[in-house]
């Protein structure tokens, strides 16, 4: 089976991310692990795509790699026309500031930081002056229309240890969407969480998705949560095997 | 930005930053006091070796001294550099205090005593003539000005009745103090409570004597009015020092014919007065006017040693130039005396013709300010005029005369010295270096724990360069707070360390470091030196940097997706 698979529908639609034959192998003690091998995936413009597999197919390696965390062995990514892979390093960085947006499994907050200041703090790094971003208003009334949207108004002054989980995971939606990327890439989202939880954040997730139009990668082995994507991807044995609507 | 941003969080929300910050503020504290106390120790003895001698001294490589120094001296009056300069005769002698059995050996150093106080500070040295009545001037402010001797002596009995009231109540203390327990733990706390019991008696004694011959000064002033304090001191302190035994000496001696006629001025540390705690010296009565012997041994022009010349001397003062090495060592007599038991004296020679008086060394007092260059120009003027002089008497080519400043007369001791103080310095600083120690440890466990955090900061955007310039900043951060800290608490110290001595650590805590008894100074020497101050505190801030720069590029290489699976 070709491990690039698209519809037929998507077809018409302008590419964003287009991974190709990508190779990825691990250095494990003496072993060599190949997780991917060439696995292919284009995510189209404005399209919630969720990527499935069993657990250690290579799911959160592919979304590492799509988001110019880690390099991959062989293959090519682009992301809108432009190959990762001959980006500078300063380039990757602004990348991955402004085009992409990410949100972990684990949150992955600042604990020392408030809501606020999680949220705001991609807004600061891409953003030369500290002064510029925490007083300048467009930033911080973002960071705060984010939040209120998310329903974490009542919050802003807290620290990640004083949330519960569903909580947390909202303020690293917000943080991963504070510069209006281009494509937020998900990794497990709703795996830390209780069902009704994980419903709730794949709700806000639909929602950002249907009411901006951005663009959603988003990775998962719960078969339920990516049914509620626009095409689910599968990922078996380092390949993609199966890409349906 | 968000490194400085980030770093402020870390600092304000990370409790284990107390602990580099804790050492370097230890550290900058420790090296700012020590440098402090070993600057004033070193330019206290500077300034002190300097007030014995002058600007320049131009000295004999012989003990017989050089001859021609009035000429010398006449020919340097003419220097436009030159303010004073006074003749010295030195040479070593018996002491002998036949009332108190005190026989030793000493430095005899004959000085002219007018003139020696132009160049040198022997005339402010000295106690009975000089400190004594400016004491009694700063006692006597409290009557306010003008004022009249009348008043004076009235208010100097209220102060002599006040000091001997305190006095009296110290001494019941002193006596009546009970044991405040019979556990042998207390006897330690009761020994140290009755040693500042006594202390705190001694104190009230001193200044009982202290108000007491104040009166006696005041009532040897004449029946007049005073304008200002300024007035009063010109009544109290004699124009010039002298030799000459007071009137009041002769009530020692029986009969005119026993009083000695010349008089002498004792080192203040010669042995015969007891100094207490504080640095105050209990003068005995009894030592004052008492007669002495002293015997000089003179070298011959041959270097042999003559026939040794003893004569009798009234003590009429004592002197201190905060120079132990002097003061325990020196006695001073008039210099023509001194010339004659040296065999300096001008000559009548069997062969006919005349051997010119000779001196040890000339000290002179160079004009204008004493800056080094100053000192080094007059220097070599002075230089010029001995060898202008040696050309015309051969005589004195032949004494091997040498012509130094201060500074290089007392260089040899003064480097040590010095040299002490960088070396202090400079091992303090490399103790130090288990700040950058701490700093990089703490820092490395601090990189481990934030690992994830490094990886979700390069996961929104954050560079390499950015990662690594957070821990770098937050090093920077840690140590410019435990140097300010430092800087502060160092310099609070240094500036108050007499008072933290007296008050806490000795009456507190029973701990005497700086025991007056000892040490020649009565207060702690300490002189903040701005620039080693401020290279302290650099070098902390650089600390900070050094111990901070591994860690930060560990954490700059720090693979993001690695990271963010650090558990």
């Amino acid at each position: 089976m070709n491990s690039t698979l698209t519809t037929a529908d998507s077809t018409a639609r302008k590419p964003m991310l287009e991974l190709s034959n990508i190779n990825k192998t691990f250095r494990l003690g003496p072993a060599d692990v190949r997780v991917l091998c060439g696995a292919g995936l284009t995510v189209f413009e404005g399209e919630f795509v969720a990527l499935v597999g069993a657990s250690g197919s290579g799911k959160s390696t592919l979304l590492h790699i799509a988001g110019a965390l880690e390099s991959a062995d062989a293959g090519s990514v682009m992301f809108r026309g432009q190959d990762l892979s001959r980006l500078s390093r300063h380039s990757r960085h602004r990348l991955r500031n402004h085009a992409f947006g990410f949100v972990f499994q684990l949150y992955h907050l600042l604990p020392e930081l408030s809501v606020l200041e999680n949220v705001l703090l991609p807004a600061m790094v891409c953003s030369p002056w500290y002064k510029a971003c925490i007083r300048a208003r467009p930033g911080k009334r973002r960071a705060l229309e984010l939040l209120e949207q998310l329903g974490l108004k009542d919050r802003l002054r807290h620290r990640p240890s004083q949330l519960s989980g569903g909580e947390r995971q909202r303020v690293a939606i917000a943080r991963a969407l504070i510069n209006e990327p281009s494509l937020v890439l998900a990794d497990e989202p709703t795996g830390n969480l209780d069902p009704k939880t994980g419903q709730t954040i794949l709700d806000v997730l639909r929602g950002l998705h249907k009411g901006s139009g951005q663009s959603i990668l988003l990775v998962t082995h719960d078969v339920h949560i990516a049914a509620q994507a626009d095409r689910v991807v599968t990922l078996q044995d380092g390949k993609i095997v199966d890409s349906t609507l | 930005m968000y490194k400085i941003f980030l770093c402020f969080r870390y600092l304000t929300r990370k409790g284990i930053v107390l602990f580099p910050v804790l050492a370097v503020w230890l550290c900058v504290m420790m090296l700012i006091i020590v440098n402090s106390i070993m600057t004033g120790f070193v330019n206290r003895v500077r300034d002190a070796g300097r007030s014995l001698m002058g600007d320049v001294v131009i000295q004999s490589d012989s003990m017989a001294g050089f001859p021609y120094y009035r000429q010398l001296q006449k020919r340097l009056a003419l220097l436009p550099q030159v303010k004073a300069s006074t003749p010295v005769i030195s040479g070593y002698g018996l002491f002998n205090l036949p009332e108190f059995q005190v026989n030793t050996g000493v430095q005899v150093m004959g000085v002219e005593a007018g003139s020696e106080s132009k160049v040198s500070s022997f005339g402010s040295s000295l106690f009975w003539q000089y400190k004594a009545p400016m004491q009694a001037v700063a006692d006597l402010r409290g009557a306010g000005f003008p004022t009249t001797r009348t008043k004076l002596l009235a208010y100097a009995q209220k102060r002599l009745l006040a000091a001997a009231k305190i006095e009296a109540t110290r001494q019941q203390h002193y006596a009546n103090l009970k044991p405040i327990g019979n556990h042998a733990w207390f006897a330690s706390i009761r020994q140290h409570w009755q040693v500042i019991a006594h202390e705190d008696y001694q104190q009230a004694v001193y200044k009982e004597n202290r108000a007491d011959r104040d009166l006696r000064m005041v009532q040897a002033l004449p029946n007049k009015a005073f304008s200002s304090a300024a007035a009063l001191r010109q009544a109290m302190v004699p124009k010039a020092p002298s030799f000459t035994p007071p009137p009041q000496a002769a009530n020692r001696y029986l009969t005119g014919a026993d009083e000695p006629k010349n008089g002498c001025v004792i080192g203040v540390d010669l042995g015969l007065y007891k100094r207490d705690r504080f640095g105050h010296y209990h003068r005995p009565p009894g030592v004052r006017f008492s007669p002495v012997i002293i015997t000089m041994v003179p070298v011959t022009m041959k270097a042999t040693l003559a026939q040794p010349q003893s004569r009798r001397f009234v003590i009429v003062d004592d002197s201190r130039t905060r120079v132990y090495a002097v003061d325990s060592k020196t006695v001073y007599i008039p210099f023509h005396v001194a010339q004659k038991m040296a065999f300096m004296q001008r000559q009548d020679l069997l062969a006919g013709g005349v051997r010119p008086g000779r001196c040890s060394e000339i000290q002179v007092l160079v004009r204008h300010d004493s800056s080094e260059n100053n000192i080094l120009a007059a220097r070599k003027a002075i230089a010029h005029v001995v060898h202008q002089l040696e050309l015309l008497h051969p005589q004195m080519e032949i004494a091997g005369i040498r012509v130094r400043t201060w500074d290089q007369v007392q260089a040899e001791y003064i480097r040590a010295v010095d040299n002490e103080r960088n070396m202090i310095t400079f091992l303090l600083g490399l103790m130090s270096l288990v700040v950058v120690i701490v700093i990089f440890l703490i820092f490395y466990m601090l990189v481990r724990d934030k690992t994830r955090d490094i990886g979700i900061i390069k996961a929104i955007g954050g560079s390499e360069e950015g990662v690594g310039v957070i821990f770098l900043l937050y090093g920077m951060l840690i140590s410019s707070a435990g140097a300010i800290l430092g800087l502060c608490t160092g310099v609070s110290f240094v500036r108050n360390d007499n008072w933290i001595h007296d008050h806490i650590l000795w009456r507190i805590f029973g701990i005497s470091i700086w025991n007056r008894k000892i040490y020649v100074f009565s207060k702690i020497p300490d002189q903040i030196d701005p620039h080693a101050v401020m290279w302290i505190v650099i070098f902390a801030i650089l600390a900070g940097l050094v111990g901070a720069l591994i860690p930060a590029i560990l954490a700059a290489r720090q693979d993001p997706v690695e990271a963010l699976r650090y558990e």
